[in-house]
């Protein structure tokens, strides 16, 4: 019994350690002066909801497609004051699931209270977490949610399935995107311009940001991608990190800023 | 963050208690290594060998627990963790061949679909450097979801084998009584397995004795003259007792590497393709066949490989190209025998016939047994 209470034992020593030192920061900031961001990303096609029944959707050029599986992560989210500082919000790993409505609203709590004009966030995870301690992937990093790869340590940072309608035969549409590593890294940062409207955080109300994610947008970026030709991408790839700066150059765009 | 797990009241607690409670862990901690207690000598393979580099997996990682250890071996003999109910861990990684597949270049998974490498030996896990012979995977923990996830293998999603495990009241029992109340989840399977995969620890070979100077470690004239030869030409890369340096390196198997390129798998380097993980010599007359496509049958045909028949290309491993241009180690014929000789003392039968590492007993795992006796003759 007693070597089975050493985990546990080793896990109150370092929780202990991080009750002082979170202890000695509390006493400074005893002010009221966070409040929260309600966060919500819609996952759309153009100006559609998306849906995963097997609607046929139009791409830029013209393609057409349907999709079973869309989902991808969202992490280390910043939010910037007009005077450039940065809240850089901790421990937020969101994976937003299509099949799952409720897992594209969140709220971010503890933000400093103050007026934001930019957000920016990696689609996908860092690198230092996604590489981490299985046994510390807990929630929305578990690698049971499918969204990892057991051959090479690490996230799918976002998936992609479906079907491409307009060849004949149809083709699968398969565009897994994740990895860490040079050349290939995929780890990219979407900043959506807040169209000069103000997130102001008080610990009086509860503003609110609507994003919308638009699929087409995975294909039509710095690089344009016919569907017909779409390579399968399931690993680390030159396609992949295309791919990836498609997706944070414009998938995401702020739909809508409430004050609430 | 980890304060954030405990519940408040505890937080709460803690932070009340904080040096007293600090004492009291010190203490406790200093107690647990100093003492050794029965649970944890019921566990194989826990040992620090003295010939051994120090333990990459330690045992404070994963504290070797008697249930936990055998929670582990049930499931990595448990077939029911495979999409089609027919194959386990260790339908490929059989005990008497230091858990290779014996007779197998590609192993069946479910449906008989084919394996894309040959599956290898598992022994001294917690001395390993990332694993599979491509180094993609991080940690042992880990390791258990590449062949219980892969189409070709297991081809189970880690939720199904959660489902699966939580549908099982034995195994809601077992887990229960390792790991507390509640759903099985994915660290404690994931810490399950790699209680036993982390036990698979072989250090008794004559070798090991030998080395140890411990009684029935003695080699005779042509094994030490092995071992010479062996230290001389093999050990820069077959390194330490544990006789691999853990590093990634093109042995010379092909001009080009397209069907497999190895390490450049996983770090799409030009530079890396064709190298792979550099084997465990440890029970190799019981590993075979060799490589990671298991292209040869026999410690002889590997010699000769060395010998003469290391192909060029761009990654080949420079211990591999002789000053004067040669591809290979030159070996001459009895060299070879000699060095055939000293690889037989790195089998350690106690291990390869250690019965706590065999599958458990019972009517579930009763299918299992006459491959493992096969494999034996």
């Amino acid at each position: 019994m007693k070597n089975r209470s050493f985990p546990t034992l080793l896990a109150f020593l370092l929780t202990t350690t991080a009750v002082i030192f979170s202890g000695c920061k509390r006493d400074s900031d005893s002010q009221p002066t966070v409040g929260a961001i309600s966060f919500e990303v819609k996952n759309v096609v153009d100006t559609q909801d998306l849906a995963l029944d097997g609607t046929a959707y139009t791409a830029t050029n013209g393609e057409t497609f349907t999709v079973s599986t869309f989902e991808y992560y969202i992490s280390n989210i910043k939010l910037t004051k007009s005077d450039g500082t940065t809240y850089a919000v901790p421990a937020e790993y969101r994976l937003i699931n299509t099949a799952k409505p409720d897992s594209n609203r969140f709220t971010l709590r503890n933000i400093p209270v103050g007026s934001y004009t930019g957000v920016s966030f990696i689609v996908g995870v860092d690198s230092t977490t996604t590489k981490s301690d299985p046994l510390a992937l807990a929630g929305a990093l578990n690698p049971a949610n499918s969204m990892y790869w057991a051959w090479s340590t690490g996230h799918i940072f976002l998936k992609l399935e479906g079907t491409v309608t307009s060849t004949r035969p149809n083709k699968a549409l398969t565009c897994h995107i994740g990895g860490y590593r040079a050349p290939y890294s995929a780890i990219v940062t979407a900043a959506p311009s807040l169209n000069g409207a103000t997130l102001v955080v008080r610990a009086s109300q509860l503003p609110k940001i609507t994003l919308a994610a638009d699929v087409r947008k995975l294909f039509d970026g710095p690089t344009k991608f016919a569907l017909s030709s779409f390579p399968t991408t399931m690993m680390p790839s030159a396609a992949s990190v295309q791919v990836a700066n498609n997706y944070a150059a414009g998938m995401f765009s702020v739909k809508q800023i409430q004050a609430n | 963050m980890l304060l954030m797990l405990l519940p408040a009241g505890l937080r709460r607690w803690l932070a009340h208690w904080r040096p007293a409670a600090l004492l009291a862990l010190g203490a406790a901690v200093v107690g647990s290594c100093a003492t050794q207690p029965d649970a944890l000598r019921a566990v194989p393979g826990t040992g620090q060998p003295a010939n051994f580099p120090v333990m990459v997996y330690g045992l404070a990682k994963n504290p070797p627990d008697a249930a936990a250890f055998a929670l582990g071996r049930r499931l990595f003999y448990d077939s029911q963790l495979s999409s089609d109910g027919r194959v386990s861990c260790g339908s490929c990684h059989q005990a008497a061949a230091a858990f290779a597949h014996p007779g197998h270049r590609f192993s069946p998974g479910v449906a008989g679909r084919l394996a894309t490498r040959h599956a290898p030996a598992l022994q001294n896990l917690r001395w390993r450097q990332g694993f599979l012979a491509d180094g993609g995977v991080l940690s042992l923990e880990l390791q258990t979801l590449a062949p219980l996830t892969s189409p070709d293998e297991m081809n189970t999603p880690l939720a199904t084998a959660l489902a699966k495990l939580n549908a099982d009241p034995e195994y809601r029992r077992l887990f229960a009584a390792v790991y507390g109340p509640g759903k099985i989840d994915t660290p404690q399977f994931l810490r399950a397995l790699a209680q036993f995969t982390a036990a698979l620890t072989s250090a008794n070979s004559r070798y090991d004795k030998y080395v140890r100077h411990e009684a029935d470690g003695a080699l005779t004239a042509p094994e030490l003259r092995g071992r010479a030869l062996f230290v001389a030409k093999c050990s820069g890369c077959h390194a330490t007792d544990l006789f691999t340096d853990e590093s990634f390196r093109n042995n010379g198997l092909d001009r080009t590497f397209a069907h497999d390129s190895g390490r450049a798998h996983i770090t799409s380097r030009a530079t890396d393709r064709g190298r792979f993980k550099v084997p465990s010599l440890r029970n190799v007359a019981h590993t075979a066949p060799y490589m990671h496509d298991g292209r040869f049958a026999t410690l002889a045909q590997v010699l000769a490989h060395y010998a003469h028949g290391v192909q060029p290309s761009a990654t080949l491993d420079p211990l591999l190209r002789q000053p004067s241009g040669r591809l290979g180690i030159p070996l001459s014929g009895a060299q070879q025998a000699e060095l055939l000789a000293f690889l037989q003392t790195l089998t350690d039968d106690a291990f390869l016939t250690d019965p706590r590492l065999a599958p458990p007993a019972g009517p579930a795992f009763a299918k299992l047994a006459p491959l493992t006796a096969a494999a034996r003759n």
